[in-house]
């Protein structure tokens, strides 16, 4: 089958692809620079340049797909040119959208955020959960937007589903400097990591292979209009941490850092960020996503497409590996 | 907190009727949410009691119909709840030229702001008394002390609410019931509204607060008997610098702003978010604070 994949040089979109062209499928990618290292590299993917900005280029890239997976989104909390996250997640979603409905494409698989949830309470959020405090971060702004836009396609006769990840790690491309492949490779290199304080403040943690597999459940089983949470295991930050020094028995030192030593830092990054030019992935209002509860259930997930997150600590033994044999 | 006593909150299912409805379950109230018939408002009321210990009752309904308000009150009466707080938030904004908003929308605007509240109220009024000390909150609005342009009725609307508080809270003093009226300045209550205000200058971007930022400000000042309520530093300085500053000068802001809207091109105010939510209501019938 051929199918047509957005974000393939990022994380998931670049799994995904590779995930698709072993499994025999005819994968088109659309990247934005062909010179791109990480452009994910496979007899059964094709390559096209253009951008999601851009309908020409996606229409030449979705010609004859039947499936389309659009994980391609600006992820990040802070950029020099705010219109740029609408752009991308809002437009961008819209021009997919647009061209697929016009191409005829039969399904599409639309890659979103638990953090268009926002914080949880006591229980795990599920998909049909309010979210309690408003958007103060772009990304999550126009992700949420992005979604509303998939859902008014479906009236308009695409078929589409929606997936929501958390936070996830494993095998793959390294393409944000903050991910929790990072922290967690930080952290077995025996160096100082901080969390949240308390540590007890529990965040959901999905692996690649889950979330990839994910991916295909939802494009294979998924309901048209519906929306299915991909998470994995809920767990406080310490027992994230504590788990990988017994698989590892790292010796590096965990802080639990208060609310405002983090703010501090947030500001500090902020000036050497905006001295030398640079993007931001942290921001002082970001604190305030990482100091709640995070915990999301997947149960509809696994009811309805027969997702199977995999048990934390085989995930995090593969992760692990992964890291001590990649190159820094 | 009496376990028998209830919290009314209309327009809950949204924007700041929702942070109420969390703020409120927070310190153990039990609820009963109204809101326009859809699934946002059963899902919150499961939401609340999963991760409170209160009692939330759902009842649909659409309160700009005034026969509405009168169903509401009889099927409180009915299931025999007693209600000590009732907060009147329910209500349609409006950021447009009067001359493009049509006939059936300021009926229903007038209808939802005003009346609604009247009714309630009325209708609520002897219960109050006899479940007090009771309170009632009406949700106002910080631009009934200025005369902004494009929003004519809804300040107007906002104005009345300001008048039949205070005024109320003359006529009910030394009684058990405490009105108060919350004067809240822009808030990013729902998707379209947060996209409206982060096009709008830094000082206004400034000004603006998250619902869930002004809810505890709000049940504080409500169970402290606060007449009037003014969340935020920025708004209370605008409120008084709106006091200070001379008329010829508040004129030509006022000038300047309706040129700044006017500049405005369709396109760059283009109303992506309409059809969404058209989904499940029609666009301008989503209750908006602002």
């Amino acid at each position: 089958m051929k199918i047509f994949v957005t974000g393939a040089t990022g994380y998931v979109g670049n799994a995904l692809a590779l995930k698709l062209a072993n499994d025999g499928h005819s994968v088109n990618v659309l990247v934005r620079h062909s010179s791109s290292n990480n452009i994910p590299v496979h007899e059964g993917i094709h390559v096209f340049e253009g951008d999601i900005t851009n309908r020409g280029t996606l229409v030449r890239a979705m010609h004859h797909c039947e499936q389309v997976y659009h994980t391609a989104a600006l992820v990040k909390l802070w950029s020099k040119d705010k219109n740029q996250f609408y752009r991308v997640n809002v437009e961008g979603t819209e021009n997919v959208l647009a061209v697929a409905l016009q191409t005829g494409v039969k399904k599409l698989v639309f890659t979103s955020t638990c953090g268009v949830f926002g914080a949880s309470l006591k229980e795990p959020l599920t998909e049909g959960d309010p979210r309690i405090t408003a958007f103060d971060n772009d990304y999550e702004f126009t992700k949420s937007i992005a979604e509303s836009l998939v859902k008014n396609y479906v009236q308009n006769g695409l078929s589409t589903v929606i997936v929501s990840l958390s936070k996830v790690f494993g095998p793959g491309i390294e393409t944000h400097p903050i991910s929790v492949n990072q922290m967690t490779k930080k952290f077995i290199d025996g160096k100082l990591t901080f969390i949240p304080k308390p540590g007890t403040l529990i965040s959901n943690f999905c692996f690649i292979d889950d979330i990839v597999r994910g991916h295909l459940l939802a494009m294979d089983k998924g309901i048209n209009g519906e929306k299915y949470i991909l998470g994995g295991a809920n767990i406080s930050y310490t027992d994230f941490f504590e788990t990988i020094r017994k698989i590892t028995s790292s010796k590096a030192r965990l802080v639990e850092a208060p609310k405002w030593c983090a703010k501090a830092f947030a500001a500090m990054y902020w000036v050497k960020q905006r001295l030398s030019g640079n993007d931001l992935f942290f921001t002082v209002k970001g604190v305030n996503h990482v100091y709640c509860n995070k915990a999301f259930s997947s149960g509809k997930a696994i009811d309805h497409l027969g997702y199977q997150p995999t048990e934390i600590k085989g995930a995090l033994e593969q992760t692990i590996n992964f890291l001590k044999t990649s190159k820094p | 907190m009496n376990n028998n006593l209830y919290t009314l909150i209309t327009g809950a299912s949204e924007g700041f009727g929702r942070a109420l409805a969390l703020e409120c379950a927070r310190r153990g109230m039990n609820l009963v949410l109204v809101a326009l018939p859809g699934p946002e408002l059963h899902s919150l009321s499961q939401f609340i009691q999963k991760n409170f210990a209160v009692k939330v009752i759902a009842i649909e309904k659409d309160l700009s119909i005034a026969g509405n308000c009168v169903e509401l009150f009889k099927n409180v009466t009915t299931l025999n709840l007693k209600v000590n707080i009732l907060i009147n938030n329910a209500g349609i904004g409006n950021t447009h030229l009067f001359s493009d908003g049509s006939i059936s929308f300021y009926q229903k605007q007038v209808q939802l702001n005003v009346m609604a509240t009247t009714l309630l109220t009325r209708l609520f009024l002897d219960s109050l008394e006899k479940n007090g000390p009771s309170y009632i909150l009406n949700v106002g609005s910080l631009c009934s002390f200025f005369f902004l342009a494009k929003k004519q009725v809804y300040g107007a609307t906002k104005s009345f609410i300001y008048f039949f508080s205070k005024s109320l809270r003359n006529e009910l003093a030394g009684s058990n019931v405490h009105v108060s009226v919350i004067c809240p300045g822009g808030m990013n209550t729902n998707l379209s509204v947060t996209m409206v205000n982060k096009k709008m200058s830094w000082l206004s971007q400034l000004a603006v607060m998250n619902p869930e930022n002004v809810a505890p400000i709000a049940i504080d000042g409500l169970l402290r008997q606060k007449e009037v309520i003014i969340p935020g530093r920025i708004n209370k300085l605008f409120l008084l610098l709106n006091t200070v500053i001379p008329a010829y000068l508040k004129k030509m802001i006022a000038n300047h702003q309706m040129k700044q809207l006017n500049s405005m091109s369709p396109a760059n105010n283009r109303t992506l978010l309409q059809p969404s939510f058209a989904v499940t209501y029609p666009a301008n019938i989503k209750p908006l604070i602002n």
